[in-house]
């Protein structure tokens, strides 16, 4: 007898969801299948799936995404939830491909290259499966049904600010950047050294701009060799707290940690830890993993219909921009609870 | 400069052995003349700052991660076999290390080496016992000792930076120089004396030049091709405390294409990919060569992609000069 009960408890919300994909094939706009959801969102006893598609976790920054979005899924009773990695853009492609025939309600997507990603996104959008949009932004609105993302140019623009205060607008700064060629790098880089010359216009001079790749390693070795070119470093921007360890590695090796000032991004437990201590580590920005956790929370409210608790309009906005606080030795005890290892 | 080439082909090839040391010289000085090339550009580029004590220091330091993998790269080319796990190994082997930190700085070590020794024994049952091809043994080495590293630390790095004996392989220093640079020219000179002074050496040869007529001579061909993955196996882990030493922190992602960097100055300075030809000197320049390029390029804070385009050209031209001279 259970055995049929189990069937039935499978086949209706199987049922209920083929009927709610169809509606959104037919409907079309947003509003009326929303109506819908958030009736049947109503009752109790509702299962939502989602499904996770992010790179591979094996950064700091990336492997805390993993850790938020599941912590967020496993606080929902009602949310069942599976969180995939791929590679390389081709092959997370090819997976949110077999996700979108899984048919779950809600796919959340940390794409690898968010212009690459956008056509498979487009077609999980048509296929019916809302997507919510994590930190790399698709090439098309219709590509996301909801984005959660952090402001790379807003990074750079308070870091500059603060530099700029600190050095008085006059020095020898050198930037370390992340991956050459993406998004969030271009925009980090811009956002410093537009502010830079629109604050100290000639003041500062950015005396070396290499990427170190977000690994401690390649960021270790570009700035030995930099510290090598330069008599007077007066101040280092890193894109990442991850890759600013083997900076500071660096600068301490050749015990000229007292010379300069550093800044970093993304808000590491190390890097509070040296923000606290004072000296070379002077501030960093949050770029926080949990973001994933949030874009899982609006996935789940998307597919119940339901909009945020403390705003007024019915459904989960659009788009969502994560400020990046800012970490000094003044505020780094009351943020100490947002830090990942 | 001939001396340090050695030569495989066995008895009866007689032409063979008179026509390399040629072939050899004209390999080696290619290199000394990039060496020069770059010294000279250097120091027009960058007058106050590429050759001076200290950037000449900082270059050899940096140079010393690839240079250990790359003496241990070299045994394994010259057997015409290829080891792509390396870099990998670094990071598994430094992570399994920082794992018994707590235990003291010879934990460290011991585990360092030994987790090193056992990957890089892995890859040898798997190619001499196995008779697994080399390119893939080592590769799926590659995945498995990184995802060992990702599952062993957590995705975390783990912090040395209390242990001071760890610390001095990266900051320490012997008679006023860094003690890597000590021990990439100890492990140098150790490789050459054992490739071109020993018996091992001449077996090592014989086996990448011509096996079958190895076997027939009587050499242990598969003990050593055992023994040339162990031992890039074990620098592997010498290279993770170095690299260590010098993060003060032992990361999952480092040691990333690492492989690439020390299989390309083992090319270019002139060991054969094909085996049977392997030159410790030439791999010792390939390897500073490297270390020149990426200093100066960051110096001159080129983008990195011209120190792609660069590195690969001189990989290209080093290739076509050693083309083989009879096929």
């Amino acid at each position: 007898m259970s055995k049929y009960l189990r069937l039935v408890a499978l086949v209706v919300p199987m049922v209920l969801l083929a009927a709610a994909c169809s509606d959104d094939d037919d409907g079309g706009g947003a509003s009326s299948d929303t109506t819908e959801a958030a009736d049947s969102g109503g009752g109790s006893g509702e299962t939502v799936t989602i499904v996770a598609s992010v790179p591979p976790t094996d950064h700091g920054w990336l492997g805390q995404i993993a850790v938020k979005a599941q912590e967020a899924a496993d606080s929902h009773d009602d949310v069942e939830f599976r969180l995939l990695e791929a590679a390389d853009a081709d092959s997370q492609a090819a997976q949110i491909e077999t996700v979108i025939n899984e048919k779950p309600d809600v796919i959340v997507i940390l794409p690898q290259d968010g212009d690459q990603l956008t056509p498979i996104a487009e077609r999980a959008m048509e296929a019916g499966i809302p997507v919510v949009n994590v930190d790399r932004l698709f090439a098309t609105p219709e590509a996301a049904r909801a984005t959660i993302l952090g402001d790379n140019y807003a990074i750079g623009v308070n870091a500059a600010t603060y530099l700029a205060e600190e050095l008085d607008c006059q020095g020898n700064v050198v930037e370390i950047q992340g991956i050459a060629g993406i998004s969030v790098t271009t925009d980090r880089s811009a956002g410093f050294s537009d502010t830079l010359t629109e604050l100290c216009g000639d003041g500062i001079e950015i005396v070396a701009q290499q990427p170190g790749d977000f690994t401690a390693d390649l960021g270790l070795e570009v700035m030995e060799a930099i510290l090598q070119a330069n008599d007077q470093i007066d101040a280092v921007y890193t894109h990442d707290d991850d890759m600013a360890e083997g900076v500071v590695a660096a600068i301490e090796n050749a015990g000229r940690e007292d010379e300069m000032i550093l800044t970093g991004v993304g808000g590491s437990c190390a890097a509070f830890d040296r923000i606290e201590a004072g000296g070379l580590y002077a501030a960093t920005y949050l770029y926080s993993p949990t973001m994933a956790g949030s874009a899982v929370n609006m996935a789940r409210l998307i597919a119940l219909g339901q909009g945020l608790s403390d705003l007024i309009e019915p459904e989960v906005p659009s788009r969502i921009v994560v400020p990046p606080t800012e970490v000094t030795a003044d505020n780094v005890d009351d943020l100490r609870d947002l830090c990942f290892e | 400069m001939s001396t340090t080439s050695t030569d495989a082909h066995t008895a009866g090839e007689r032409s063979w052995r008179l026509a390399l040391p040629s072939t050899m010289r004209l390999q080696e000085y290619t290199l000394v003349g990039v060496i020069v090339a770059l010294l000279v550009a250097g120091t027009i580029l960058k007058p106050d700052t590429f050759l001076t004590t200290d950037n000449v220091r900082a270059m050899l330091t940096q140079a010393s991660v690839v240079g250990v993998l790359a003496i241990g790269m070299t045994f394994v080319i010259a057997t015409s076999g290829i080891d792509l796990s390396v870099g990998s190994i670094v990071a598994a082997a430094g992570v399994a290390g920082g794992l018994v930190i707590d235990s003291g700085a010879w934990a460290f070590f011991l585990v360092c080496f030994g987790f090193a020794l056992l990957l890089g024994t892995v890859n040898a049952t798997a190619i001499a016992v196995g008779r697994v091809v080399p390119f893939i043994a080592t590769l799926a080495m590659l995945a498995i000792a990184r995802g060992l590293a990702l599952q062993m630390s957590d995705k975390r790095p783990i912090s040395l930076i209390s242990s001071e004996p760890v610390r001095w392989f990266g900051t320490g220093e012997i008679i006023g120089q860094p003690v890597s640079i000590w021990i990439f020219l100890a492990v140098t000179v150790v490789g050459w004396i054992l490739l071109n002074r020993t018996r091992y050496g001449r077996h090592v040869v014989s086996v990448g030049g011509n096996r079958e007529a190895a076997r027939i001579a009587g050499v242990p061909v598969r003990r050593t091709v055992f023994s040339v993955y162990c031992l890039s196996g074990l620098l592997a882990g010498l290279a993770a405390i170095l690299l260590s030493g010098r993060l003060a922190s032992a990361s999952p992602v480092s040691g990333e294409l690492l492989e690439l960097d020390a299989i390309g100055a083992t090319v270019i300075g002139g060991t054969s990919l094909a085996g049977g030809r392997a030159t410790i000197v030439g791999t010792f320049m390939g390897v500073v060569v490297f270390a020149m390029i990426f200093n100066l390029l960051t110096q001159l804070d080129l983008a990195t992609e011209w120190q792609q385009i660069v590195k690969g050209v001189i990989i290209l031209a080093a290739v076509l000069i050693q083309r083989p001279e009879r096929i």
